[in-house]
């Protein structure tokens, strides 16, 4: 098992140097993008820093909470991005039969087909990740572990609910819309005060669109130090993670292996 | 059952959405099932050149994909290696290389060498065995210029030889080859089968080789299976297909004044060279081709005396 562990990470690690090599074939491109992808989040942060300064807070969040939520969704989409961005592509590939080359592959083929894209830009995120971490004023050695436990957790249901979305396909061919539209909303409404949210739109934000496990449960972890939020975390990210297996490893059952190739 | 590779009853059933372009169809919709291949058995023995043959549709591709474990079947078993094949996906990925003509297994942006190398990694090929491998595979099939270019930047005819080696990287035992020589031009079909055999002929690769050109199941395979609306028509040795089916070629010259001629000739009857000299003496020939008889035809003839 530890040794299935290794060799996989060892690949990984491999495929990323690949990836980076393949940025840089224009470094100066590289630098702009990753510059670019900073200045769009914080045009996004500054508007809800304006919002802050005219209210004082919205439903008990300031806007040091704020930047604890926008640390957070940075950092779990900055690693869905670099890391596992090509599962967003899994609906294309089961459309054009591309999958096929995932499945001889020796290796676990959501793993493949996860790893086989990367967005160099996206190192943007992180770099505003950890300074809104830094500029949140919630700044400790322990906060700092809570928040890469809690950016850990909101990457994991942030993957599974995409694995979720992209293996609809598997049952509707024209699914890819419905799933970038889904996921859009999980953005969206992951990266706003969840104090907003509540009754019922909280039970949707924690199950159909699992947006409350990135912008509820990390700050009230990393604010409050609250274990209970700690542990709903694990169990949503574990069983979406569990669902997302399962449902991509049903959905290979029904894979027909197309054979699109240069038609419209 | 013995073989390396050994098929039963396999069967495999699409059920297809049928459109008559009416919004009912997008409330109600109606299927029909398309079987795709029809209660197939066959074993090959290791180091067997398969040719596996048939017009488009016939179930040539849904079969290597099955053997491939890329798809499950409806009905039926298989074993590759004696194992099934998608049940047990990752190890039959070690002892099988694949080739679909249609799709390429290379990375598009990187340079050729450095998609091998990741190839390496996946199959976790041992570094000093992988690049003697590596350097063996590059002289054989004569790709040492192409090495450093993208993929993206290769020919048709170069890139289906760097799909051949990363497919030969991990040392399989048996080769699955989907159409390689689709859209290729003459010259590089006939690299292509020349390598594929040498290749196989040195390890004693077992090969399982779909095409609809006949001259690929000639000049590569010594077996033939024909199948027809994802039935087996056909399974014998090459020669005995040769004997029976391929007795015919066709001739077709241009004049010199661009009228065009054609014949048919049985070559049990008449060797071609006699049918070209007559040819010859008769017309002022410009350009000449001789070709087999078209896949559809065969398959008809073995119909016929079916």
């Amino acid at each position: 098992m530890a040794d299935k562990f290794l060799n996989a990470l060892k690949l990984f690690l491999y495929i990323q140097k690949s990836n980076i090599k393949t940025a840089f074939l224009s470094k100066a491109d590289a630098a702009v993008n990753v510059i670019m992808m900073m200045v769009n989040n914080f045009s996004f942060i500054f508007m809800w820093w304006v919002i802050f300064e005219n209210k004082g807070s919205v439903n008990g969040w300031n806007f040091g909470d704020m930047a604890l939520l926008f640390g957070v969704m940075n950092n779990a989409f900055a690693t869905f991005a670099l890391f596992v961005r090509g599962v967003q592509q899994l609906p294309e590939f089961i459309d054009n039969g591309n999958l096929d080359n995932f499945l001889v592959s020796p290796r676990n083929s959501l793993f493949m087909v996860s790893v086989s894209e990367s967005t160099f830009a996206n190192w943007g995120d992180y770099l505003t990740g950890f300074l809104m971490f830094f500029i949140s004023g919630h700044v400790s050695v322990e906060n700092f572990f809570l928040f890469l436990l809690a950016s850990l957790f909101a990457f994991i249901i942030m993957y599974a609910l995409r694995v979720i979305l992209s293996a609809l396909a598997f049952w509707a061919a024209d699914s890819q819309r419905l799933g970038d539209n889904i996921f859009m909303a999980f953005l969206t409404f992951s990266s706003q005060p969840a104090s907003i949210f509540t009754g019922w739109y909280k039970v949707m934000f924690l199950t159909v669109i699992p947006a409350g496990f990135v912008s509820l449960y990390p700050v009230e972890l990393i604010k409050e130090h609250s274990w209970s939020a700690l542990a709903a975390m694990a169990l949503g990210s574990t069983i979406f993670f569990i669902l997302a297996v399962k449902i991509y490893l049903s959905g290979l059952k029904r894979y027909s292996s197309g054979n699109r190739f240069g038609v419209r | 059952m013995s073989g390396i590779i050994e098929v039963k009853q396999l069967t495999k059933k699409f059920r297809l959405k049928k459109s008559n372009g009416g919004i009912k169809s997008v409330f109600r919709p109606e299927y029909k099932t398309v079987t795709a291949v029809d209660r197939i058995s066959f074993e090959i023995g290791r180091g067997e050149r398969v040719a596996f043959i048939g017009p488009n549709g016939a179930g040539k591709s849904t079969t290597i994909k099955m053997l491939s474990s890329i798809l499950y079947p409806t009905s039926g078993t298989a074993l590759v290696k004696g194992l099934v094949p998608w049940e047990n996906r990752r190890k039959v990925a070690r002892d099988i290389g694949t080739v679909f003509g249609q799709r390429s297994q290379l990375w598009y942006n990187l340079p050729v060498q450095d998609s091998f190398a990741l190839m390496g990694k996946i199959y976790d090929l041992e570094e000093v065995a992988f690049k003697r491998r590596l350097s063996r595979l590059v002289r054989l099939f004569a790709i040492r210029d192409l090495l450093s270019s993208p993929t993206r930047a290769l020919s048709l005819g170069q890139r289906m030889r760097c799909e051949i080696v990363a497919s030969l990287l991990h040392k399989p035992q048996i080769l699955f080859l989907d159409e390689p020589t689709i859209g290729l031009d003459v010259t590089a079909k006939e690299i292509i089968r020349d390598l594929v055999k040498k290749q196989a002929l040195e390890e004693e690769t077992t090969l399982l080789l779909t095409s609809h050109d006949t001259d690929d199941m000639e000049k590569v395979c010594n077996r033939v299976i024909v199948i027809n609306k994802g039935r087996i028509i056909f399974d014998d040795s090459l020669n005995r297909l040769k004997e029976s089916y391929l007795n015919k070629k066709y001739i077709e010259i241009t004049t010199d004044s661009g009228e065009k001629v054609r014949q048919v000739v049985n070559t049990k009857e008449t060797p071609v060279r006699k049918a070209l000299d007559e040819l010859v003496k008769k017309y002022h020939v410009a350009d000449l081709t001789v070709e087999n008889p078209p896949m559809e035809e065969i398959i008809k003839e073995i119909y016929g005396r079916d």
